[in-house]
């Protein structure tokens, strides 16, 4: 990988080991790249413990989705999936933007370019149902594990909210006429690039500003004065962190107030990621435009970056 | 004689009118006196007898005097003459006893009236009878005073005038005396011309002279004639030696016209010599030995330095074995060479020690001139080899590379200068002059060889030793000493590391050809180069016919400027910095700014073009203008743009060896812009009036993945655009 395509990487995709000591990232080249948590969180942290320990070329295009599970770490990109050292299926998708896992069923749910959301069998690698409703493609998804209901946000601008138990969908709700309220940034465009959920609270974003929905009356509470797009939000405790356009990691209040910004390395970041599956290692890790994947042990400061 | 009669007389008139009145009367008496004489003069013989009989009194001696006068000039009265006869000492004597005579006579009057004698009594009358003679005696005696008087005032006169002319006679003659000294000094001071002429000794010319010449019976005295017969000798001698000069030049003449004549008769066999070898080339050319090339060469070869010497046999076996086109040649100076190669070691060593030595005697005196001294020692230090190497690489397009090779032998380093010559005429592009400089030309051959230090480690010492910072100072003069360079003279230095085993001719030999092939490239990416430069400087992008399958046929951006910018102005604009952090720039790369138009959008490209070019990829970073400002750095599509120009080698590079690539980068950075101002109006929908930019590309979907990507790739033979 020479100088060049290091100035151009963007890293697209992270995800922590079932363990919580490794973290794999994937960028825009369609490479994997697994680095040691341990190695780098150890007093004795050397240059050499921030790169890989393993890289390698997973897709021909860009990794946008990376998930893993209790045995397998998952990849999708252009129109493929893979589950390393596993299995390896495919789908007649152009490109998977989100992967998510239903615990409940073990079913894998995909969804991307073309407007539909798959799920599949992870023992059969079948795919069971298409949820078909969305009008462009979908960019996040989340899993709401209470009801077992699926979140999809797309570039249509709507959310849609999926019982998934029973086939064909037993209900959506859309959060249409957007424009009309005040997160709207019609400058941007309407597309819903991030999702998250915490009980009966909803998180979303995009072309629209951050805000803050509360589910039962489908009405927004708050909406978060940042700048730029959003990629991606997460609540942590009773903090939101959001990441997006612009070179920090956002921390808001449910309130509606951004406490801080962090700010770190890429210029504008894609991925966020919160490794609470290992105690020892309990670090967030952002990645974005750049080649370098910033490291947070505590989350108010950047500890050091990790480098493809 | 009259005219002196009336003026002696005239004051003596004048007086008496200015007198008394009782001159009249004596006047009256005068006339009575000149009656009483003309009488006296009847009576003449009688005075005489008188005067001889008389006794001699101081009346009668006036009387006397009158007759002797009248003896001697005939009938003339003159008084003057009188005068002289007369003692003024007996007329004192004479007036004193009449004045005595006239007292007692009035005394005796005085005495008679007093014992009243009457006034006509004739003793008184006797007495005024005999006071009248007194009175005119004393008449006469003053008249006699006032002449002498005259006569001495004259005589005075006279003699005062004679003296006056004797001065004057006086003052001529001194003149004369002081003129005529003068004279004498200017002759005793004139020098004359043979005094400068540089004569025989005397005793020479005793010796050489002939006789009559010499005259020795007249000159041993005379020194005179000794010199003049010296000068003649002279003269004698010159007349020969002149008449011998004139025969020498006339046989000088002669032999020059015999030497003129043979010249021409070498010169005009020259021609025909070179016929004759001319004539034989063919059959050394048919028979493939150039023995006399080579015979030439081997010959000025012996005098080479080892490290030109393996370049020369090295570049000329890979010349002869591989590559046709190449041809060496040696110049320079070859009998300097000869004479450096005589002494080939110790001049460096005698050089060096009696430095030292110097400079422990005498560092303190020569503290004044150590600049100067340093200066020369500096010159000394850098001195080159007198011969070079001139390696030619001849491309297909008949462009040539000349390469001038240049041993420096007291730094034991190679340096290397190029010239370019095309075959057609490169003028015209601005930004490309500093595509065939000599300078830059071959920088970074191999990764990262600047040329501007040098590579021998021990220079470094020795530059300590005369004051020199760094060699990039006298790059310019002396050529760059690239490693490369030293490698092919088969120098080796201990930085370069592990393979230290190939030594001379096998580490030349090891790194010819792939060198040979580099230069090549260089030179033909620099010209194509330069080819795109005048195109693009024109704002046309020459893209190739074997390139155009790479872009869709419609292309509606334009490239409307090309400039060359310096690293200072690179560095200072903002939208690069991040390329600057990776230090992905150096300052010996080439910097230019593109600007590419449509519409009211701005795409500004600041491009790095690394000498190693096309070998590595032209670097784009962009800044957009358009409804606000937006660089790679805070806009994923536009940073999409720059790795879609910037990574995608395989793609855009063309035919090997890609010396369109630059081009095609450009029409990328054209088309991608088109991609993204149309599907940008698109997505966010201004809403107000019409789009500025009608889609016209052909895309599949206008975003995708979580940075919501354009489509900027052009699939070829179905013509649309699709994401990577």
């Amino acid at each position: 990988m020479g100088p060049v395509e290091l100035l151009h990487m963007s890293v697209f995709s992270q995800s922590f080991s079932p363990c919580g000591r490794f973290l794999a990232a994937g960028n825009n080249y369609g490479e994997i790249a697994v680095f040691s948590l341990s190695a780098a969180l150890s007093p004795d942290a050397s240059e050499a413990s921030q790169k890989p320990i393993l890289n390698f070329t997973a897709h021909d295009g860009p990794v946008f989705s990376l998930l893993s599970t209790d045995t397998h770490l998952l990849s999708a990109g252009n129109g493929e999936i893979s589950a390393w050292s596993w299995a390896e299926t495919s789908l007649e998708i152009p490109e998977i933007n989100a992967m998510i896992i239903n615990p409940k069923d073990n079913s894998l749910i995909v969804g991307g370019g073309d407007n539909n959301i798959h799920i599949m069998d992870m023992e059969t690698g079948i795919f069971k149902s298409v949820l078909k409703g969305h009008t462009d493609y979908i960019h996040c998804l989340c899993f709401k594990e209470r009801e077992e209901e699926i979140l999809s946000g797309g570039e249509d601008g709507a959310v849609r909210i999926w019982g998934h138990t029973e086939i064909p969908l037993s209900h959506f709700q859309t959060c249409s006429g957007m424009a009309s309220q005040e997160c709207a940034r019609p400058q941007f465009g309407k597309w819903i690039s991030c999702l998250a959920t915490d009980s009966d609270w909803m998180l979303c974003g995009g072309g629209p500003s951050l805000s803050l929905w509360h589910l039962r009356s489908m009405s927004p509470t708050s909406v978060f004065p940042l700048p730029g797009c959003q990629r991606e939000a997460v609540f942590y405790q009773d903090l939101i962190m959001s990441v997006g356009e612009g070179p920090h990691v956002s921390h808001c209040l449910h309130g509606g107030t951004v406490k801080a910004q962090i700010p770190c390395t890429p210029s504008s970041l894609n991925t966020l990621a919160l490794n609470l599956k290992n105690s020892e290692h309990r670090v967030m890790t952002v990645g974005g435009s750049s080649h370098q994947i910033d490291v947070f042990t505590n989350f108010s400061y950047r500890a050091f970056s990790l480098s493809f | 004689m009259s005219s002196d009669a009336v003026k002696k007389r005239k004051p003596k008139v004048v007086r008496n009118e200015a007198g008394t009145p009782e001159t009249k009367r004596s006047r009256a008496e005068g006339d009575q006196l000149s009656a009483v004489s003309s009488h006296v003069e009847f009576r003449k013989v009688r005075l005489r007898q008188v005067q001889v009989t008389y006794p001699a009194g101081p009346h009668l001696i006036g009387q006397r005097k009158l007759i002797t006068a009248k003896n001697q000039e005939v009938r003339v009265y003159n008084e003057e003459v009188e005068l002289e006869d007369r003692d003024p000492q007996q007329d004192y004597m004479l007036y004193k006893d009449t004045c005595a005579d006239l007292a007692k006579l009035m005394a005796e009057i005085q005495e008679l009236k007093s014992s009243g004698a009457k006034v006509g009594s004739v003793e008184i009358e006797e007495r005024h009878r005999q006071c009248s003679v007194h009175f005119i005696t004393l008449k006469k005696l003053n008249r006699l005073a006032h002449m002498r008087l005259k006569k001495g005032r004259d005589q005075t006169h006279e003699a005062k005038q004679r003296v006056d002319v004797l001065h004057l006679q006086l003052q001529n003659l001194l003149y004369e005396v002081m003129h005529l000294q003068k004279e004498i000094s200017k002759c005793l001071e004139f020098k004359s011309q043979h005094e400068e002429i540089e004569l025989v000794s005397e005793e020479e010319f005793f010796q050489e002279a002939p006789a009559e010449i010499s005259r020795p019976h007249v000159t041993r005295d005379d020194n005179h004639q000794l010199t003049l017969a010296r000068l003649d000798w002279e003269l004698e001698q010159r007349k020969r030696l002149a008449e011998q000069y004139k025969m020498s030049l006339a046989r000088k003449e002669k032999i020059q016209k015999a030497i003129e004549q043979k010249r021409e008769y070498l010169s005009s066999l020259q021609p025909g010599l070179q016929n004759i070898m001319q004539a034989s080339l063919p059959v050394q050319e048919y028979l493939s030995m150039p023995f006399e090339q080579m015979q030439k060469q081997a010959e000025v070869a012996r005098h080479l330095p080892p490290p030109l010497y393996v370049l020369l046999v090295q570049a000329a076996a890979y010349g002869q074995a591989c590559d046709k086109t190449l041809s060496v040649n040696i110049s320079g100076d070859v009998d300097e060479a000869k004479a450096l190669s005589r002494r080939p070691e110790d001049s460096q060593e005698d050089e060096s020690d009696s430095d030292a030595e110097e400079e422990q005697q005498n560092t303190k005196r020569r503290r004044a001139t150590v600049g100067v001294q340093l200066e020369d020692k500096r010159k000394a230090m850098l001195r080159r080899h007198p011969l070079s190497l001139c390696v030619d690489l001849k491309c297909k397009d008949g462009s040539v590379l000349h390469l001038f090779f240049y041993y420096l032998m007291n730094l034991n380093i190679l340096t290397v200068k190029t010239k370019v010559s095309t075959a057609t005429d490169l003028s015209g592009a601005v930004s490309a002059g500093e595509l065939l400089n000599s300078e830059s030309l071959l920088n970074c051959l191999y990764a990262s060889d600047h040329g501007k230090e040098t590579p021998n480690p021990a220079n470094r010492y020795q530059f300590d030793k005369v004051g020199i910072t760094t060699f990039a100072d006298y790059v310019s003069d002396l050529g760059h000493p690239y490693v490369w360079v030293q490698k092919l003279g088969g120098l080796q230095f201990s930085s370069d590391g592990a393979q230290s085993e190939l030594r001379g001719s096998a580490l030349s030999a090891s790194h010819m050809e792939k060198t040979m092939k580099l230069l090549r490239g260089r030179l033909q990416a620099r010209l194509a180069l330069h080819k795109q430069f005048s195109s693009l400087e024109h704002s046309i992008i020459p893209v190739s016919s074997e390139c155009q399958h790479l872009f869709p046929a419609k292309v509606v951006s334009g490239l409307t400027r090309w400039t060359m910018m310096s690293y200072q102005e690179f560095t200072e604009l903002g939208f690069v910095q991040h390329v600057l952090k990776a230090g992905l720039v150096c300052e010996t790369d080439l910097f230019f700014m593109a600007v590419v138009e449509r519409g009211t959008a701005r795409l500004l490209a600041a491009v790095v073009l690394n000498p190693r070019y096309p070998e590595v990829m032209p670097l784009f970073s962009l800044s957009l203008h358009w409804k606000g400002e937006r660089s790679g750095r805070t806009e994923d599509n536009l940073r999409a743009m720059e790795s879609e120009v910037n990574v995608f080698r395989a793609e855009l590079q063309g035919p090997r060896p890609g010396l369109q690539l630059l081009t095609n980068q450009i029409q990328r950075l054209c088309v991608c812009l088109d991609v993204y101002l149309e599907t940008e109006s698109q997505v966010c929908d201004g809403s107000e009036g019409p789009r500025e930019f009608p889609r016209e590309k052909m895309c599949l979907r206008t975003a995708r993945g979580p940075s919501r990507l354009k489509p900027f790739k052009y699939n070829h033979p179905q013509g649309f655009f699709s994401h990577r």
